[in-house]
Parts: C-alpha cells; structure tokens; sequence
C-alpha cells in the first residue's frame, strides 16, 4: 500500500528546492519511484517517515545530458533509458552504458534514474562501480548554495550518503579520461531481467607495452557499497601484466573484499567467483 | 484525503480527473477509468504485468504515481485495436499460440509494441530484451518471441 502522502509537483529547480527546505526530512524527492514506491509497498523502514513527495522528474534543469569541460554532465533526472541512448557516454564512458544497459528491465530503465541509483545506495547499485572508475563527482544543491564532492565520498554507507534532506543531486560530472585506458564491466545476477546484482565489477586499465602503467578498480555488491581498492591499484601500478602478478592481484582482491564485508553465507560462493572473473578481466583488457 | 487533479490522454481519449495523491497509475486505469486490461502482479516492478505505454515507453503502471502521469498520453491494451480490429501483434499472439492463461498478455503486447514503435525490425535478442522485465508462467515464451517476430517480419 501506498500511505497517504502529500504529492508536490514544482515547476522549476528553484521552486524544488524551496519545498525541499520548507518541508526538510518529511519530504523526498521523486524522479523514477522504482525504489520508493516498491519500499511503500513492502513498508520499508527506509521510507516510512515520507509524508510529501517533490517530483523531480521533469525539471528542465536536470533532465539534460551535456558535453563540457571536456567531460560529460548527467542531469539529477536522467534515467538510465536516456545514457544507454546516449552517443556520446557509449562512446566515451561505455562501462557506464553497459551497466545501464544492464539495470533492472526496459520498464524500469524508462523511468529509473541515475542519480536516484547512487543516492538510495543499495549495495548492488550497478551504476555505482562505473562511476566510481570514472572518477565521477557529484554536484549537490540546496537553498544554502551548491557543492560538488567526488562520488566516493559522498556514498557513506549502505542506503546512506551525505545528502542533507534539503539537498539534491544535480549533476553528475564525468570527467575527461585520460587516453589509453581500456575497460570491462561485469554482472552477475540471478535472471536476466530485474536481477539484484550478485557481483559487479568495473575495472579501467592503461598499459604501457607490457606495464600496468595505471588501473582502477571497483566493485559493487560484494562489498557494503560500490567502492574502490586504492591499495590494491598502488600495487598493481608499475607491474608487469604477467598471468602470476594477476593472479596474485585476484587473491588479494578477494581478501580485500573479505576484511570488509566480514564472512558471509556466500563468502565460500562469491569469493572465487569474484576472483575469477576479475582475473579474467585483467588477461583480456591488459593483453 | 490530499487529491490532486489529473489531466491526461488515455488510448486517445482525454481524461481529466481528481485522484488521492497515493493512487498509481495502475489503481487510476483499474479502479476510476474501468481498463481492467492492465493487470495488477506483483506491485513492485518485477513481473511486468501491468506495463503500459507512456509518452512512448513502456513503463510499469504499479511504478507511476497518478499525479506524474499528467500531461501524459498512455497507450493500455484496450488501445491497441482499431475500429474493432485487433492489432497485428494480437493477431500474432492467437495464431501462434501465445496465450495460455493470459495474465501477462497485456503486459507482453505492451512492451512488443513498445519495441515496434521504435524499432520497426527488431531481431531476437532484441525481443528477448524487450520482454526481459515480464514474467509468463504458462508460456514459456517461445510462442510470444515467434509471434512478435512475425509481426515484424510482414
Ligand atoms: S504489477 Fe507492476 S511489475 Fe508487477
Ligand atoms: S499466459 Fe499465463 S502467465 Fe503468460
């Protein structure tokens, strides 16, 4: 059941904002709804003390994507339907438009946002891991002014990130990547329409004949939230991308996973899935 | 009860009407407008059975809240047949034995149509896609791929 909510529908992002801050944490803003109505629906605690919805969906100022600073901005409202489109993110940020490509179904891809993905959080956040690989930041606005913050410190914890109930996500900026990095994307769901992600892993390398001259790695649902292994990236840096060092790479990786979820049920499952196809991943894109 | 008035083009017809602001699209279609087509599954986006068309998308009516589909013009399986025609991909769907119990059809033909629309010769596994997000318990699906391939192929 859908509780009895108050439904705001504001004309522009100035008028959202001000709803925001009038009505603080009673109010959530509504793009997509594939994660708030199901939560009303089961009666998630997450979304229980929501008494007025801010729909966000059509603000003109957040449902553009745009080219600058020789990046990419993706409006607060852009749903996944509209990146997988997207010449110019298939062409420079593919990870991100496989992910996309990947997110629940065509239903919820139509109406799901980008921005809503990462800022309700779930461990499996599929966007969440290309992002982070990519560098993204985030661009917050409330009535007290706007800030932006690399993604990575924005996520704080499962189902939380430093969103203020008077805020909003904006933008996300894509920044310029450097040439020469090659990239892979992997899931691992349960079905292939509207899975929650088992595994996901994002993982960007340039090489420099033989050498890992630069790596970034990320993984989504195997660990509390989509994060990055920053250790684990300044060892692999300078190596040579022999099958013993990447090997080697995949152990420590699965470790890292280890000490930061603790051991699961699915640990004995999930571990040497996870270091397997990171392995894979690595023979294929530093080959 | 907090209301909101909605105005918005149903298969073609305009509606306008005021509704409790916690009513879905899904409840709106079923309960105010009487287009029982549309079927209510699972209320949390995983079956597809109450897929609609919206401004040219399949969505998932039980994901929509009335109030945001003001404005908007839906597309619901009572639309697809024309002056008393059923729609080519329906014809389809009978011919090549698509339809067991039926549940999921309307939600079947609607993202099919959905993928037309945009894609007028969509091959397999882009049909696959299409109704990856809708869950048939009866047919298997091979009959619903061959009988939307069909469509396409003429
Ligand atoms: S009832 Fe909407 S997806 Fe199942
Ligand atoms: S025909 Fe029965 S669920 Fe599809």
């Amino acid at each position: 059941m859908i509780p009895e909510i108050e439904y705001l529908r504001p004309g522009n992002l100035q008028e959202a904002l001000q709803m925001l801050s009038e009505y603080g944490e009673t109010a959530r803003p509504i793009a997509g709804g594939t994660d708030i109505l199901p939560g009303f629906h089961i009666n998630s605690r997450r979304f229980r003390d929501i008494k007025t919805l801010v729909d966000i969906s059509n603000l003109p100022e957040i449902t553009a994507i745009r080219e600058a600073n020789g990046g990419v901005y993706i409006g607060g409202a852009v749903t996944f339907t509209d990146i997988v489109k997207h010449p110019l993110i298939r062409e420079k940020y593919p990870m991100l438009a496989d992910a996309a490509a990947q997110i629940g179904s065509v239903q919820i891809r139509n109406r799901a946002t980008l921005a809503g993905n990462f800022v309700n959080n779930a461990p499996c956040a599929d966007s969440v891991p290309p992002l982070l690989v990519y560098d993204a930041r985030v661009t917050v606005r409330s009535l007290r002014g706007e800030r932006h913050q690399p993604l990575g410190e924005f996520l704080l914890k499962p189902y939380r990130t430093q969103l203020q109930p008077d805020e909003m996500v904006t933008e996300v900026f894509l920044p310029p990547l450097p040439a020469g990095f090659r990239g892979e994307f992997y899931k691992l769901g349960r079905r292939r329409g509207v899975a929650i992600s088992r595994i996901t892993l994002a993982v960007l390398v340039k090489m420099d004949q033989r050498v890992i001259e630069d790596i970034r790695i990320a993984s989504g649902a195997v660990t509390p939230i989509g994060a990055r292994f920053p250790e684990l990236e300044a060892q692999a840096r300078g190596k040579t991308a022999e099958a013993d060092f990447l090997k080697e790479l995949a152990i420590q990786l699965g470790e890292q996973i280890l000490q930061r979820t603790g051991l699961r049920w699915s640990s004995a499952y999930k571990l040497p899935v996870v270091q397997q196809v990171f392995y894979q991943l690595l023979r294929r894109i530093c080959q | 009860m907090k209301e909101i008035s909605i105005h918005f083009t149903v298969n073609g017809k305009k509606v306008s009407l005021n509704v409790p602001s916690r009513k879905r699209l899904l409840d709106v279609l079923r309960e105010d407008l009487g287009l029982t087509g549309t079927k209510e599954g699972c209320d949390v986006g995983e079956c597809g059975a109450c897929t609609v068309v919206m401004n040219g998308r399949a969505v998932h009516s039980c994901l929509v809240l009335a109030a945001q589909a003001d404005g908007a013009e839906i597309l619901t399986v009572e639309g697809l047949a024309q002056n008393g025609e059923l729609y080519p991909l329906q014809k389809n769907f009978l011919e090549y034995g698509a339809v067991q119990c039926g549940f999921c059809i309307p939600g079947m033909l609607m993202s099919s149509y959905a993928l037309i629309q945009e894609n007028p010769h969509p091959g397999e596994e882009e049909i696959k896609e299409a109704i990856a997000g809708n869950l048939c318990r009866c047919t298997g699906y091979k009959q619903i791929i061959q009988a939307v391939e069909a469509t396409v192929k003429r």
